[in-house]
């Protein structure tokens, strides 16, 4: 029997993203196969040239001079997460809030700062623009826009933020830190992040192609998405609308390297089998991974290496599939914006493949979607995150409750 | 909503501050803040900083040549406290320790190292080695690289209750399964830029730029450090021969906001803390409003240890300065009282038993 007092339960999914804001134009636009890359010119910072997936068209009502970019995706994304679950913001005053980011209020500085900070300062509205620099911003932005007042963090582990900070959500609620969690990430494209990629030669100057042998790095996107997680019994009380019900989740580390993963994909494949443990699933149970597929060659190789070995004995091959392809590596937001899509997915029961996908890594164990959207019931499914300095996070969502 | 769940106990300290690197309890005295040194000013800066030292002379076979003076303390501070608490490595499943950071402005030096290059070569130009150095959660990832931990591995921030929340949060884990041990961090270091930044704002005390003394009402003089703490399920620790307990941790909350006096109290319910122990954000020790609210709370019979003024200076990071500087002070033992404030922006609180 079901305990609704440790079941985490999501009622409510916020998003931007480059295909727009909400989730439904997200589902539009990925089901349609539609690719947010572009090329990109002096756009960010003079002198860059490649592809990225940028967010257009932000209501200005949403800009505020104290908040950042970052700030301002993550409040529309709440904004949004909070009407999906068919509240207002006054039902969360008691909420907890998790917010994920790499950035924080980097978008609001630039080099200037470390040649003469004071000068800096002194210029016009420096002070107010370094307010935002502390990544806990971003989790205060949320709160108190929204008047929220429960636990209130930010969470950063570079690409896997995201999803740790629903993962560290989730624990939360079930040791009654707050009745619920507003949990999630949000990063903007950024010089500073263009650049550093760039300096690692990470970059794909073209369209990425993630989990296909002719990868050639990863394309930087931006948005923010923030999901309303609560227990089932608080659900229930409330009578909201249960979107997807959290059933595991995980967190490791490859203690290996600063930014390469451990080969084998070992520290992931861990992370994969202690979550299906904590859902109580089998292999054979999860209907589809979205996969972190960044498609750097590092990457892409250890985390096939870590699907074959968590899901080896599994009667058919796992399908995989990386949605970077659409609107690229969103970082901090990236683990949050790619659980929006498993539960996407699993509750639309579409098979979302790759795209540019022509020649896959070789995986026996590995089914990777590519082509059309293919249908069927997903009734369990899972998202998976990586980041630099070897963190995992590992996410399995239920379509319905069972 | 009130946390009254298993406890959890610190079994383990160890730190890197204007004391030089230490393990176990902080053996403090009189500290006066130094001149600052790394970059040139019109005049003196003066804040609490971290004297140089080699890392590999406290931790034989630490490299830190590049890495953020953050990571280096965070490495230092982690292995000092795992030492303190007595656990070898060898013996324990690493897949089963975590590691959580708090920090306020993570890796500023190599960040501000990265615009620089920036400033100097263009955005096309920077240090591909700096760049993975400038991320918030580098410290905890060098961490868990160099003891070779496989557990959750988790970097968070609040500006004002860093410390307070990665305790709970790794309570939290510990509770919850994910983990039997947890390294809790909670630190910054301190940059030219961060420093200006202080100063332009008007936020430092007059005692940051004269030898003389001065009344420390005006402002805040800026510290910088890591503290390092070992957490264990309280019911485990028995198991673990050489464990020891500095204190533990039963009922904990965190939040953004409310009425501290009513729900503070109802949490500690018919206990009767002997000692309320003070936590800072920057506020001056002489005004702080989390002595305030401890004398509200407990009256004037209860002692209370004030904020402590060198972790005040570490804003939201300083939280396990300030708990492990109160315990070295007063050795009492019985219910305690964590206690931090930022008035309108909320406040943590954690019940204590001393030993």
């Amino acid at each position: 029997m079901t305990d609704t007092h440790k079941t985490i339960v999501v009622t409510g999914v916020g998003v931007v993203s480059p295909y727009g804001i909400g989730l439904d134009r997200l589902e539009a636009g990925m089901l349609s196969g539609t690719c947010c890359l572009e090329r990109t010119k002096d756009d960010v910072y003079p002198g860059f040239e490649g592809t990225t997936a940028p967010v257009r068209g932000l209501p200005p009502q949403a800009s505020s001079h104290r908040y950042s970019r970052t700030d301002q995706l993550a409040v529309m994304a709440a904004q949004d997460a909070m009407e999906s679950s068919g509240r207002d913001s006054s039902a969360f005053r008691e909420g907890g809030i998790l917010m994920a980011s790499t950035l924080g209020g980097l978008t609001e500085i630039d080099a200037g700062i470390a040649k003469d900070p004071a000068a800096w300062y002194r210029r016009s509205g420096g002070l107010s623009r370094a307010v935002s620099y502390p990544f806990a911003h971003v989790a205060d932005s949320v709160g108190e826009h929204f008047g929220i007042c429960g636990p209130r963090c930010a969470v950063s582990v570079a690409c896997a933020s995201g999803a740790m900070a629903i993962a560290l959500a989730a624990s939360m609620l079930l040791d009654g830190a707050a009745p619920m969690f507003l949990a999630g990430g949000s990063d903007p494209l950024c010089a500073f992040t263009l650049s550093g990629f760039n300096s690692l030669q990470a970059l794909d100057p073209n369209p990425c192609c993630p989990f296909d042998q002719n990868r050639k790095g990863v394309n930087l996107g931006e948005g923010s998405a923030v999901l309303v997680l609560e227990t089932l019994a608080g659900a229930t009380a409330r009578n909201a609308n249960v979107l997807a019900v959290l059933r595991g989740w995980a967190m490791t580390n490859d203690a290996f390297h600063s930014t390469a993963p451990q080969k084998e994909g070992t520290g992931l494949a861990d992370c994969i089998r202690l979550a299906m443990e904590m859902a109580e699933v089998s292999t054979d149970e999860i209907g589809y991974v979205n996969a972190h597929g960044t498609g750097t060659p590092l990457n892409d190789s250890a985390e096939a290496n870590a699907y074959e070995t968590a899901f080896r004995g599994r009667k058919r091959p796992i399908p995989v599939s990386s949605t970077k392809s659409y609107f690229g590596h969103c970082l901090g937001a990236a683990g949050a914006l790619e659980a929006a899509i498993t539960i996407m997915a699993a509750r639309s029961g579409a098979l979302l493949p790759t795209l540019r996908l022509t020649n896959p890594i070789e995986s026996p164990g590995i089914d990777w979607l590519r082509g059309e959207v293919k249908r069927q019931p997903l009734p369990l499914v899972m998202s998976a995150s990586s980041g630099f300095g070897g963190s995992n996070t590992v996410l399995i969502f239920e379509s319905s409750l069972s | 909503m009130t946390l009254n769940l298993p406890p959890v106990t610190i079994t383990g300290i160890g730190s890197v501050s204007p004391y030089g690197p230490q393990a176990g309890l902080i053996q403090h005295g009189l500290l006066e803040p130094s001149v600052v040194t790394a970059w040139t000013s019109d005049g003196e800066r003066r804040a609490f900083l971290v004297p140089q030292f080699r890392p590999a002379t406290v931790v034989p076979g630490l490299k830190t040549r590049r890495l953020d003076r953050l990571s280096a303390w965070a490495l230092v501070a982690s292995s000092l406290a795992l030492k303190d608490a007595g656990i070898d490595l060898n013996l324990v499943d690493r897949s089963r320790v975590a590691v959580v950071f708090a920090t306020v402005f993570g890796c500023v030096e190599l960040t501000e190292a990265f615009y620089l290059s920036a400033a100097a070569n263009g955005w096309n130009g920077t240090d591909p080695i700096t760049f993975p150095e400038t991320l918030a959660s580098a410290p905890a990832s060098h961490v868990s690289m160099f003891h070779g931990l496989r557990g959750p591995n988790v970097t968070v921030s609040n500006k004002y209750f860093g410390g307070e929340s990665a305790i709970l949060q790794a309570a939290c884990l510990l509770r919850q399964g994910q983990a039997d041990i947890a390294i809790v961090l909670a630190g910054d270091a301190l940059s030219r830029s961060l420093y200006s930044w202080y100063e332009e704002a008007g936020l430092l005390s007059p005692a940051c730029f004269s030898s003389q003394p001065v009344s420390e009402a005006g402002g805040f003089i800026p510290g910088e450090g890591v503290a390092a703490v070992v957490l264990e399920p309280s019911d485990s620790i028995n198991l673990r021969p050489n464990s020891r307990s500095y204190a533990r941790i039963g009922a904990g909350r965190w939040v953004a906001g409310g009425q501290a006096v009513e729900i503070i109290r109802k949490m500690l319910g018919a206990s009767m803390p002997s000692l309320t122990i003070c936590s800072g954000n920057g506020a001056p020790c002489a005004v702080s409003p989390t002595t305030t609210l401890a004398r509200e709370l407990m009256g004037d019979e209860v002692p209370i240890i004030p904020p402590h003024v060198f972790a005040q200076g570490l804003a939201g990071s300083g939280a396990l300065f300030h708990l492990i500087m109160a315990l070295a002070s007063h050795r009492v033992s019985g219910p305690a009282l964590f206690l931090g404030t930022a008035r309108n922006n909320g406040f943590a609180a954690l019940v204590l038993e001393l030993p």
